[in-house]
This record gives C-alpha cells, structure tokens and sequence, in this order.
C-alpha cells in the first residue's frame, strides 16, 4: 500500500458507510447472475429442446409437441410413471406416519435405550445410497429364501421392495422434520390437554397433531420427493419389469439420448415445481391463519 | 351437577366459610427424580403431610427448587409421586393420569392453545367431557363475563395482551367447575401494577366462585395478599403451615422468618422459662420449654420494634435493649434505622422501621437509642 492510499484511508471507510461501494456491488451482482446462470441456463435448455421436433437431440428444427406425444403413447414409460407415483404415495403415506411417531417417541418420552434409538433413526440419511442399495437388496434376497424355505411361497421383487426400501429410508426424513417442529412447541401444551380431561389420542389429535402439521406435510413432502427422485436403490431392489420413472431415464439415457428422454424430464421438473409450490402455500396458510 | 348448588354455594360462599372436609389430603409424599448418569436420585419432595381445606386459598411458598412446583404436578397428575398416597376429596388419585381427576390447572406459560380461538380454548374441557354444545356454549359465555373477556371470543391468543391470555387461562380452567383449581405462578410474566389488580381480583373470584385455590408462588407478598392458609416449603420439606398472620408474625423457623419480610434475630439464651438474655446481658421475655444455658434464637420484625431516646421513661410491659444509631435510610413510606447493640462479645445490628406520620421521634446518626417491642412479637426459631 502506498502512503497515499493509506492516508485516505479513514475518507473511503467514511464514504463506504455512507453509500455502498459500487465495485464491490457490482461483483457481487454479477456473481449471482452468474450462480443463477449456471443453474438455470440447463433447465433451460432442456426445455427448450423437449419442443424440438428432431429426432437427434442437438440439432434445432422447428418447435412441436412431438416428444410429448410420444411419451403419453410409450407404455413403457407410462408403467413407470405409475410405478413411481404408487411407490412414491404408498411409501410417503407409511413413513409419514411412522416418522411422525418416531419423532414423538424421541421428544416426548423418555425410556432405556433411547439414545441409541436416536443415533439409530438417522443413520439412512447419513449412510450413501449405493451402501443403503446394496444392504437392501442383500436382505431381500435373504428373506425370501428363508420365506421360500419355510413356506414355500416365492417372493420376487418388485413394486412391493421398492415401497419398502423407500419406507425405511423416508422415516428418518420425516422423522427429522417433524422433531424439529416439536421441540419448538411448548410441551406444557399437552399437559393443558390432559388436564382439561382430554385422553392421550384425543390430546394428540385435538393439539399436537394441528400444531406440528406444518412440520408433518413439510416431512411427507420430502419424502414424496426422495421417493420419486430416487434412481440407486429402486435400481437395486427392483425386479424384472417393474421400473420406476428415473430408473428408466437412466436406462434409456445408457442407450443414448433420444429427445423422448427431455420431455420426461421436464415432466417430471414440472411434477417436482408443483409439489414445492405446493407446499409453499401449505405452509404460508398456516402460518398466515 | 344441577344448576340450583351451584347457585347457593356461589351465594353462600361471600364471605369464606371453610368447611372441615380435606379437598386436597397428602399423605407421605415423596418424589424422587432420576439423577445424571450414576449420581444419586434427586429428591425433589421429601415425605410431606398436608390437608387443604374445601373452599380456602391455599398457597404454596418457597424459592426456585424448593419442591412446590413439584407438588403442585403431582396433584394435578403431570407427575407421579414415588411413595406416598395423595387424596381429592376422599379419592384416592396418586397414580391417575391428568384427565381422570376432579382439578384443572392454570399454567405459568399459560399454555392457550394457539390455534384455536378464545371461546375454543374455554371450551376444550367441555367438549372432552361430551358437554352437550347448548350448555357448553352457555357456560362459556357465562364464564367469559366472569373475566370480563366479552367481545374477544374469536380472537387467538396471540392477539391478547399478557393480561388477557391470563384471564382466558383462568376461565378455561373455571368453566369446568373442578372441585379443585391448581394455579402454578399464574402472575409470574406481569408486570407489578398488572400483578397486583389481578391479585386483588384473583381473591375476590375465589371468594365468588366457592372452589379452593391452590396457588404456588415465590412471592411472599403475594402468598400474604391473598392466601387463607400459607406453608412454606424449602428443600422438598414443608417448614411451616398457616394463616399469613401466623407465618409472619410467628415464624418456627430461621429459614421462614428470612424468606416471609425482613426480620432481626436476636441470640439470646435462656435464664429460665419466661426470661432469656441477650449478648449484652439484657433480659428479654420468651416463652420457651429450653432448659437453662440454652441458646436460642428470637425473629422481631423491623417493623414491630419502637426506638426511643436512651433517657425515655422505662415501659415495663416492653422489652428493650440499649445501642446507637448508625444508620438511617430514608425509604419514602418509612425510615428504616440501623442501630448497633454494643454489650456483650459481638456487637450487631437491628433494623427498625418506622412510620413517616407526625408525631413519630426522629433519630439522627449516632443518638443514643433504647429499642423495644412487645414480648409477644418475638418469636422464639426452632433452629
């Protein structure tokens, strides 16, 4: 530094209070835009070349609803549309109810082993998925051999262990969810319920459960989207036949890019925008009320 | 529960009239809480005994940690007591949940449920109790107008004043009619003016409504506005039971004369069964079955001593001892006097407070000064 610059110094820290420093304003700006840029600009372009009525994915010709057309017409991609939106509503549904009642347990009682119980819960969100994929499918084949020993009964795999093995990973997504909505809520609450005569179940459902649902939807939300984004573990423990939506994008996608794979694509971002705008206003409703 | 007792009891009750039938009866109640991790259980209620009468006010005095809160739980059910059998008129309720017993609970935090409204919180109980929706809607209205919340029925406690979310804690509670009402620091988070207009009219509601109050609070000034009975707990143990005038005019112990106003304590020790002396070799009247040499020691509130100049005539009906004034404190209602005894091995200090009306000496620092009180103002402490 110069001595010049040092002795105007205490004039430009002055100034900088008073109004923002332009350069600096203006790089940071532009690093945004540029943040914004770079996550957008894909999003864009796979839009945009979702209407493109070519069959090479690279090279524009005119704009039509071709792929589209297509995609409702592919059976195979319809089935795992539907497998992936049963799979993902069925596993949703259960883990938001066991989740709830996991995270209950923990905040609310307190019993032997509990902290293991705790350190336990949360360790599929913290476990990769390929180790979560491969220990799932281990013991599915595993139980169906001791099924199959024992009863007789052959079990395959299928829309069946897909639901249960995003049942046991979306729990601890819920369940971190909705303990982070309790521990906020003043447990002298329930004690007011009980006390104005109010049985267990009856105090749950009358103040618990309205007080913590902003945390429960927000949980079940999550685990809607883990379920429907899911491509490592529905790759693993599905059977022949049976795909789910991003299994089969990954699929397809091995054998080459074929636009079909765009307008998928942006059925299911449209799909993913709907669930978040979704629960946006969920949550703005009950925090205005 | 018809209308008709209701109405005769709520007459009847003006001016309070306990009868002899125990509400609330404690029997050998301990309560225990698992400590850290190989430490030794705390005991946070200690084998107390207590009846409480039907239709007084009852409060529960103590500092943080003494067990009231506690107590106060295990009463309302939110805790079980470890041994010990607690009784609601008659019936035995030690291990009952919350919602099986006859008593309703106002909270410190208040605990209104936020997302319902005014009229929705008071009637929560009703409902539970399968009220039918024509009564519960007329009792509800009736006891809005008891608190006096008329025009604010849907609003959510959130849009209340402190005073208010106060106020629809109460009728919540009251609309139930329990035979019983526990209120855990209900005052705690007014403010002093606010404080104080809801003890006078927590009083005069108890007095309307009939049913006994049990209060807990570490305020003693609170405790002696309102209570009928008073006992004052420390260290999970019940110290002493009574009227406010007993507790604070005869404290048994050290600890209930320092908690309950200010107090001077005077080592004495005792002569025979009427006399005792003082450090400088004062006799002082007591009454006390302390055999001779004893030491003991006396609580005179500040309050009930008299100072006079060392040169006054002698009153024979008054103790006194001799001393100087070595500090006076101007207090805007009082003058409060410090004034050293000087006799015997330890000098120490009495504070006297006196009146500001005309006619009352004034001291100056240094005067020469003869403290008295009545022999019957002088407590004699068991410990």
């Amino acid at each position: 530094m110069s001595i010049v610059d040092a002795g105007s110094a205490p004039a430009v820290a002055e100034d900088s209070v008073a109004r923002p420093r332009r350069t600096v304003d203006r790089v940071l700006a532009g690093n945004a835009w540029m943040v914004f840029a770079f996550l957008y600009l894909p999003i864009l372009v796979l839009i945009v070349l979702s209407f493109n009525d070519n069959d090479r994915v690279g090279v524009w010709t005119e704009a039509s609803l071709r792929w589209y057309g297509e995609m409702f017409q592919h059976s195979r991609i319809m089935g795992a549309l539907r497998t992936s939106i049963v799979v993902a509503v069925l596993s949703t549904a259960v883990s938001t109810v066991l989740g709830t009642a996991a995270a209950l347990s923990l905040e609310r009682f307190r019993y032997k082993s509990q902290r293991a119980f705790d350190g336990l819960l949360y360790l599929p969100v913290i476990i990769p998925d390929i180790t979560m994929a491969v220990m799932l499918l281990l013991f599915f084949v595993q139980a169906f051999d001791i099924v199959l020993l024992v009863t007789g009964v052959g079990m395959s795999r299928g829309l069946g262990t897909i639901t249960l093995a995003h049942i046991a990973f979306n729990i601890s997504f819920v369940a971190l969810v909705v303990r982070a909505r309790l521990s906020g809520l003043d447990s002298s609450l329930e004690e007011a319920a009980a006390d104005l005569y109010a049985s267990r179940w009856l105090a749950f459902r009358r103040v618990t459960l309205p007080l913590i649902a902003p945390g429960v939807a927000g949980g079940a939300l999550l685990a809607l989207t883990l379920s429907l984004d899911d491509v490592v573990i529905a790759e693993f423990v599905s059977g022949a036949g049976t795909t789910t939506l991003p299994v089969f994008v990954f699929g397809a996608l091995r054998r080459g890019i074929s636009p079909l794979i765009n307008a998928v694509s942006v059925l299911m971002l449209v799909g993913s925008i709907l669930l978040v705008v979704g629960s946006l206003a969920i949550s703005r409703r009950r925090t205005g009320g | 529960m018809s209308e008709m007792t209701e109405v005769t009891t709520t007459g009847q009750t003006a001016a309070p009239a306990p009868t002899e039938t125990p509400a609330v009866s404690l029997h050998a109640v301990t309560k225990r809480f698992p400590g850290g991790k190989g430490s030794e259980p705390v005991v946070a209620v200690d084998h107390i005994d207590l009846g409480i009468i039907d239709g007084e006010f009852f409060s529960l005095l103590g500092p943080s940690g003494c067990g009231k809160t506690t107590t106060l739980r295990m009463i309302a059910g939110f805790e079980y007591p470890s041994a010990g059998s607690i009784r609601i008129f008659d019936e035995e309720v030690g291990l009952k949940p919350p919602n099986k017993r006859p008593v309703n609970t106002v909270f410190q935090s208040y605990a209104l449920f936020p997302h319902m409204t005014v009229a929705q919180n008071i009637a929560f109980g009703l409902e539970m109790k399968d009220v039918g929706r024509d009564e519960i809607q007329r009792r509800v209205a009736e006891v809005i107008d008891l608190v006096q919340l008329e025009g604010r029925e849907n609003r959510k406690p959130k849009q209340l004043s402190g005073g208010q979310q106060q106020r629809v804690a109460l009728a919540r509670a009251l609309v139930n009619r329990p035979k019983v009402l526990l209120l855990d620091e209900p005052l705690g988070a007014l403010d002093l003016k606010l404080r104080q207009a809801m003890q006078i009219e927590l009083k005069q509601m108890q007095e309307k409504v009939g049913i006994t109050f049990v209060y807990v609070t570490h305020d003693q000034e609170e405790a002696l506005t309102m209570s009928d009975r008073i006992a004052v707990m420390d260290s999970g143990n019940l110290l002493q039971v009574g009227s406010p005038e007993e507790i604070y005019d005869h404290p048994r112990t050290r600890f209930v004369a320092d908690f309950i106003g200010e107090t001077n304590l005077l080592e004495a020790t005792v002569v025979d069964r009427r006399t005792a002396e003082l450090g400088d070799g004062t006799p002082v009247r007591l009454d006390s079955d302390a055999a001779t040499g004893t030491a003991v020691t006396l609580a005179v509130r500040p309050e009930k001593l008299g100072l006079v100049r060392a040169d006054a005539e002698r009153n024979h009906d008054l103790d006194a001892v001799h001393g100087t004034v070595d500090r006076v404190t101007f207090m805007g209602n009082a003058i409060a006097y410090h004034v050293t005894i000087e006799g015997g091995r330890i000098p120490f200090g009495i504070e006297i407070r006196q009146g500001n009306a005309p006619g009352i000496e004034h001291f100056a620092v240094g005067d020469e000064v003869r403290v008295r009180w009545a022999p019957s103002s002088a407590s004699v402490l068991e410990d």
